[in-house]
């Protein structure tokens, strides 16, 4: 008899509170009904009862090891289910999964990160990481990008951040509104407007595909290696294991291997922004 | 002393007989024009076919069913022994260990069916026309990961020993026959039909790229060489069912936060599709390019075992008749 556990069974989580962030984005606030702990960029499974599984990059403190977590867009089967839940319901979580940033390596260095729309949710929880070891950053730049100012999630966060010293919060939206007085235009246009000391600075995208392809085009152009690029991607996760074979990325599971990389490791594989 | 034993076919019979009070044991049996494992029973044991290459289905679906409950399956305790399987099928397993018992996460489940599970593989002493496993640098028989080699000569079963288990097996076998040594002449006889049907297999297939140039084919080939042999391509994905290696699939929930897993096929449509709907294998050619890349070029750089081991199933079940050794041919030079 092996003692090995069930990878496949979810652990249930209680929901304590569901926050509406945007017209299709809420933020799902679990309790672990078991010690349950992540690193800033590993990934979850969230199984809704009989319904589906899907993956989600908790949006959290990892610090935080009561409560867990996550932002969701309406995109889908699941997430539709999910915006339809209530606090006290019960949800189903496996992990956590992959290989997270490695935070580590950006002592001494300006981070400059690169969000769009839901990106921010895995940002955020970057950002909790990023400030409780802030005395050891030089400065921390994020640069948000989302379609409406309606759609610009974690405002009051946002706020937060912008009296944070060392951190700095740039925003743009593609269509302004008469209340909009920061910048218009696709989220890399902030990357002009930022200065950084490229030679003593990573770079982290996440966001939609085409959003990171032009962001990685942008800050290659801007002068930063490809080492110095880490990139959150997606993929059909499904099993989160390295098993199920559907996160496939080139010769990566996604999943396992990242799914932060660098943009080093990923610039030989086909279709990367597929 | 090579570590060969030896019984009479008549006491090897009797002894599954036995062996049936303790196990689950399923062996090749034919039927019709098809042979496959089926489960043995007292009346059938006679008609276990040895030897002779290779049951329809391959010996992943032992250790992945098609479709499984994950959370409440508790079929994976009970001892089976699995009589018959081809050296390509066992080669074959070397990659799903590579996947499932990996040390990150190791599938319980799967461990526990391996463990619980004794392999005894036949050498094969005839072919089939599409064999080509000696191209891949596989023999027609075992010398690993199964437990014994068996080979069927006149009148008498030997059993080459391969493993710890396969001891035990032998041990537990004495209790029910009287199990000899294998004099040498007889292991040379084995032996000499071995290396003719390795001879046989290299003989067919001529022409044929090896594993090493494989890969770079696949690499090499443009989007019309996808296109052409995708043309005929159905998606059913059966040729991923009966693959030895393939081992994709699908978590499906049900209630009370159940997982069933079920064997998916990037040949299906949807495969890739994300929430959504994004899907960048939407195209028929797409996937069926995807399929060859797996195997011949993104598997092959990450894990060490090989992921097509030449058992030319996914030839005989497709049904448009796509021979993926055509392509390998048309493009070896
Ligand atoms: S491919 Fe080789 S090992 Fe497999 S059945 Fe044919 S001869 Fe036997
Ligand atoms: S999600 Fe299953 S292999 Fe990556």
């Amino acid at each position: 008899m092996s003692d090995n556990p069930n990878i496949y069974k979810p652990i249930r989580a209680k929901l304590l509170e569901v926050i509406t962030e945007s017209p299709t984005i809420k933020t799902f606030v679990m309790e672990p009904e078991e010690d349950f702990s992540f690193k800033t960029g590993e990934f979850i499974e969230l199984t809704v009862d009989g319904i589906g599984e899907a993956p989600f990059t908790p949006s959290s403190s990892p610090l935080e090891t009561k409560k867990i977590e996550v932002t969701v867009m309406k995109t889908g089967y699941v997430t539709e289910y999910m915006h339809n839940m209530k606090a006290g319901e019960t949800l189903g979580i496996r992990g956590p999964f992959g290989r997270g940033y490695p935070i580590e390596k950006f002592y001494d260095k300006e981070v400059l990160i690169l969000g769009g729309g839901c990106g921010f949710a895995p940002i955020r929880s970057l950002l909790y990481s990023l400030a409780a070891i802030s005395d050891k950053l030089r400065k921390v730049t994020l640069c948000y990008g989302s379609k409406t100012p309606d759609e610009c999630i974690y405002k009051p966060y946002v706020e937060q951040l912008r009296n944070t010293p060392k951190f700095e919060v740039l925003r743009t939206v593609d269509i302004p509104d008469e209340t909009w007085n920061e910048s218009v235009g696709v989220a890399t246009v902030l990357l002009d407007k930022v200065k950084v000391d490229i030679k003593n600075s990573v770079a982290v995208c996440c966001g939609p595909p085409i959003m990171m392809k032009f962001g990685t085009i942008r800050l290659l152009e801007l002068g930063f290696n490809d080492d110095q690029i880490y990139l959150s991607m997606e993929k059909n996760m499904s099993c989160g294991l390295g098993k199920c074979g559907h996160c496939m990325m080139g010769k990566y599971f996604v999943c396992k291997d990242g799914p932060v990389f660098t943009y080093d490791e990923l610039k030989n594989t086909p279709s990367i922004w597929e | 002393m090579k570590n060969y034993y030896s019984l009479l076919n008549s006491d090897w019979n009797s002894a599954i007989d036995q062996l049936l009070n303790d196990y689950l044991i399923y062996a090749p049996i034919k039927s019709n024009n098809s042979m496959d494992y089926e489960p043995v029973n007292p009346e059938n044991i006679s008609e276990i076919v040895y030897n002779i290459p290779k049951p329809t289905t391959p010996l992943k679906t032992f250790f992945l069913p098609v479709k499984e409950n994950l959370t409440t399956d508790n079929s994976t305790k009970i001892k089976r022994i699995i009589i018959g399987a081809p050296n390509c099928d066992i080669q074959g397993l070397k990659i799903l260990d590579e996947i499932y018992l990996d040390k990150d996460y190791i599938d319980s489940l799967y461990k526990q069916k391996r463990d619980n599970t004794i392999l005894i593989s036949s050498s094969c002493f005839e072919i089939q026309e599409h064999c080509h496993c000696m191209t891949y640098g596989i023999k027609p028989y075992s010398k690993e990961i199964a437990d014994i080699s068996l080979s069927h000569v006149d009148q008498r079963i030997h059993l080459e020993v391969l493993s710890e288990k396969g001891v035990k097996f032998i041990t537990e076998l004495k209790n029910y026959a009287s199990v000899s040594n294998s004099p040498e002449t007889e292991i040379k006889d084995i032996e000499l039909k071995q290396s003719k049907i390795e001879y046989q297999i290299i003989n067919d297939n001529i022409g044929l790229p090896d594993y090493n140039k494989t890969g770079k084919i696949v690499e090499k080939a443009n989007e019309e060489i996808w296109k052409k042999y995708s043309s005929k391509c159905v998606s059913c994905g059966a040729c991923a069912a009966i693959c030895p290696t393939c081992t994709c699939f699908l978590l499906i929930d049900k209630p009370n936060f159940e997982k069933v897993r079920q064997l998916d096929a990037c040949q299906y449509p949807g495969f890739e599709r994300v929430a959504g709907d994004e899907d960048a294998l939407y195209e028929l050619s797409k996937r069926f390019k995807n399929r060859y890349f797996c195997k011949y070029v993104w598997k092959p750089q990450k894990f060490k075992s090989l992921v097509c081991t030449g058992c030319g199933r996914c030839i005989e079940a497709c049904i448009g008749k796509i021979n993926k050794n055509d392509l390998f041919k048309e493009l070896a030079n």
